[in-house]
């Protein structure tokens, strides 16, 4: 079974919810987990499942996505033959004549001669914006096993805004008979968005969107299509984060400090791989204090954290006390600054002495390269 | 050309399974990396490392190369054991110089008219460049690095005696009395026509040892060649053993006094696994220390280096210590100077190792376990010992 899956992700979208943290970026390349991006995650669960072959599809914003996964070796995924390819939207056109990708169907018809040349039967559709680690493996068998034509992973755990999430009712065989595109209320089995299916079905479904003007995959595929085409669900029921907001994306981060959070996300036999960075080990100064946080390589820290997820090369200068914040690359906290509830982008620098408070439920969020 | 062979006896707690070069270095490096990122921070894309004692994980971690950026189309980085030859036996490399003269059919592929001679054990940063500027413009047959040391400490290294031009007139190994305070860094750059020719000399002697510094350079002396001394400032150590390792990585926690890990204009590069960030829980007390991805910290960590995934649990003390990757000190446990070789386990209420202040004698010394040990529960290795198989602790009774 290996190499008969070949892996698209969703590269493209942008979430004005997410305010600062995607300014620059979109939603895949949003930093997470203290010393990844997002998408880190489904290639690495793509890799880990013997998946060789991955397409990116990247539509706006994406230098630094492009930035991130370069040729794709820290995944090894530089292939002479197959490997990652990263899909731009060249001149493509669609019926709205604007160029934007307004759904799943048109970024998959901008790529429509891509997916006519994948050489494998089976295609894992998947978004790159959840931060989950997936036996895909397991779920591609099962896919291949229970005779559906479309498998669908979702949970059982409820967690996220359901404005922007599918839901799906099944049956005892675990089918799905319903379908609820961004409801106000969770109910149901939440889709994590991950969609297994042969690539036959995936162009002739790409073929009847694009003629019938169809762009979105929920209320195209899923919804129009759920009584004709078998659709099983699989239930994994294991961390996944979504970020949808910024106070989202803090509570996310956070949860990363509980021990069982991490032994799900990080499961030693599905490593999530990254861009390699070649940084030193962390250093903690005489006087530092470290505590209940998470902590990539490459910072040094003189002052006090507690409750924080730090990033590579973060700086916590003497007298610095920092507790319940998310430093990204490269941030330097100077001496005696104090951050309570603060996510700062990378490279941001807080000056001697200043003070900033944000609270749980609206973190304070500085954009890159700020200086305060 | 970088040495890579050594054993690295004087470590062999820690050598008994890997080469000298690929032994962990300062949190997240080995040996090797050190010398590999000064070629390509120096300019220098075609490297050919030569291995001979245990050379499986070494090669595995060299690779292709690309862990720092050596890998080319044109160059890159080559590993060269030795081999056998067509109408000979083919023979271990019996000297450094004969491991050079062994390969130069792979020098000669790349037709170059210098050649740099390497090892794989000294922790420096150093810009080769300039050095070769330095033999450039001397014109000299061949330059060494040196570097200026106490005349106490002369007496252990191999000395250029040179005169005013930093010409060497004489080279001492170890002398009893030295005359310069000039120590040879094992850094050699030869125009490579001249090495040729006294590599084939060499050889064709039957007396000599096959060394570059019993043999090639005593003999170009003697032929009046010009041998230049260049002056390195900076920091510069031979990890040779079981001391100058642990004081070597106890100079990168005081980078003021060693190598700064942290400066991006002359990086070090090292291939390690991707792994999580570290965690520190919420009674981990860290100071002075440098601790890896894939920590798990929950007790105290002092004036110590931690390689990726260490484990220290609650109660549990690490001070002047080296936890190489994937060790675990369990609760209540108790390593001080020592150093703790890959996955070894060190059980519960265990204590390694002694503080001088404890202990102030010539007994004193690091404590070293051997990789994949276990320590058990509450078991006691003394200061100075180098244990290679497991230690046996009152387990039954818990």
């Amino acid at each position: 079974m290996l190499n008969k899956l070949h892996g698209i992700i969703f590269a493209y979208r942008s979430n004005p919810s997410l305010r600062e943290l995607s300014q620059h970026r979109n939603t895949c390349s949003i930093p997470y987990g203290g010393r990844y991006r997002v998408v880190d995650f489904m290639l690495s669960n793509f890799v880990n499942a013997g998946v060789s072959d991955v397409g990116l599809i990247a539509h706006a914003n994406y230098q630094s996505l492009l930035d991130h996964v370069s040729s794709g070796k820290d995944w090894d995924l530089a292939r002479k033959h197959g490997g990652l390819r990263i899909l731009p939207p060249f001149g493509y056109a669609n019926k709205r004549g604007d160029g934007n990708y307004h759904g799943r169907m048109d970024a998959l018809a901008g790529v429509y001669s891509y997916l006519q040349k994948i050489r494998q039967d089976y295609v894992v559709l998947a978004g790159g914006d959840v931060a989950v680690n997936l036996p895909l493996a397991e779920i591609f068998q099962s896919h291949l096993d229970s005779g559906a034509d479309m498998t669908a992973v979702c949970t059982s755990k409820l967690n996220s805004d359901p404005r922007g999430c599918d839901y799906f009712t099944t049956d005892e065989n675990g089918f799905v008979t319903d379908v609820a595109v961004n409801p106000t209320t969770a109910a149901g089995l939440e889709s994590l968005e991950v969609y297994i299916l042969s690539k036959e079905l995936l162009l002739s479904l790409v073929d009847h969107c694009s003629t019938h003007n169809i762009s979105s995959f929920s209320d195209g595929v899923l919804v129009s299509a759920v009584h004709n085409l078998k659709i099983h669900a699989y239930q994994f029921d294991g961390y996944a984060a979504r970020l949808q907001s910024v106070a989202g994306y803090f509570a996310r981060s956070m949860e990363l400090l509980d021990p069982a959070v991490r032994a799900q996300l990080f499961a030693p036999e599905r490593p999530i791989k990254t861009k390699d960075q070649s940084n030193p080990s962390t250093y903690y100064g005489p006087g530092a204090k470290s505590i209940n946080s998470l902590v990539a390589d490459g910072c040094i820290i003189e002052g006090e954290v507690e409750n924080c997820i730090l990033f590579r090369g973060v700086h916590v200068q003497k007298g610095a006390r920092v507790s319940n914040c998310v430093l990204m690359q490269g941030t330097v906290v100077q001496s005696d600054a104090v951050l309570k509830y603060v996510i700062t982008d990378k490279n941001v620098r807080v000056n001697p002495g200043r003070m900033l408070m944000g609270h749980s439920s609206y973190p304070l969020a500085i954009a890159k390269n700020e200086i305060v | 050309m970088l040495l890579a062979g050594g054993q690295g006896s004087r470590l062999h707690a820690l050598t008994s399974h890997v080469a000298k070069p690929a032994v962990p270095f300062g949190g997240k490096y080995r040996i090797i990396d050190f010398p590999l990122s000064n070629c390509i921070n120096s300019g220098i894309d075609t490297v050919g490392v030569l291995t001979q004692y245990r050379p499986l994980e070494l090669n595995a971690y060299l690779g292709n190369g690309q862990a720092w950026d050596l890998d080319r189309s044109d160059g890159g980085v080559h590993i060269l054991p030795p081999y056998m030859r067509e109408g000979e036996k083919g023979t271990w490399y019996k000297g450094t110089a004969n491991a050079i003269y062994q390969n130069m059919g792979f020098i000669e592929l790349y037709d170059p008219e210098y050649v740099l001679i390497l090892s794989g054990d000294h922790i420096y940063k150093m810009d080769y460049s300039k050095m070769l500027a330095h033999h450039k413009a001397s014109g000299a047959a061949c330059t060494i690095s040196v570097l200026e040391v106490t005349l106490e400490e002369a007496t252990r290294f191999g000395i250029m005696n040179v005169d005013d031009s930093d010409q060497i007139y004489e080279f001492e190994e170890k002398p009893k009395h030295p005359k310069s305070n000039l120590a040879s860094m094992g850094i050699y750059i030869f125009t490579w026509s001249k090495l040729k020719e006294y590599l084939m000399a060499d050889e064709a002697d039957e007396k000599s040892s096959n060394d570059f510094g019993k043999n090639i350079i005593p003999s170009m002396l003697a032929h009046q060649e010009k041998l230049m001394a260049y002056r390195f400032r900076g920091y510069w150590k031979d990890v040779g053993t079981i001391d100058s390792l642990w004081d070597a990585n106890m100079d990168m926690l005081s980078p003021e006094n060693g190598i700064d890990p942290y400066d991006t204009e002359w990086p070090i590069y090292a291939r390690t696994p991707t792994k999580p960030p570290l965690y520190t829980g919420p009674n981990a007390k860290v100071s002075h220390s440098m601790v890896t991805g894939g920590c798990e910290v929950y007790g105290t960590v002092e004036n110590s280096v931690l390689f990726h995934s260490v484990q220290v649990e609650e109660g549990a003390r690490v001070a002047y210590s080296i936890l190489m990757p994937g060790t675990v000190v369990k609760a209540g446990a108790v390593v001080e100077y020592a150093i703790i070789a890959e996955n070894t386990v060190i059980g519960e209420q265990a204590h390694v190792g002694t503080s001088p202040d404890d202990q102030n004698d010539s007994e004193w010394g690091i404590a070293v376990v051997a990789q994949n040990l276990k320590v058990g529960r509450g078991a006691v290795v003394p200061a100075k010992a180098m244990i290679t198989r497991n230690v046996k602790g009152d387990d039954k009774k818990c």
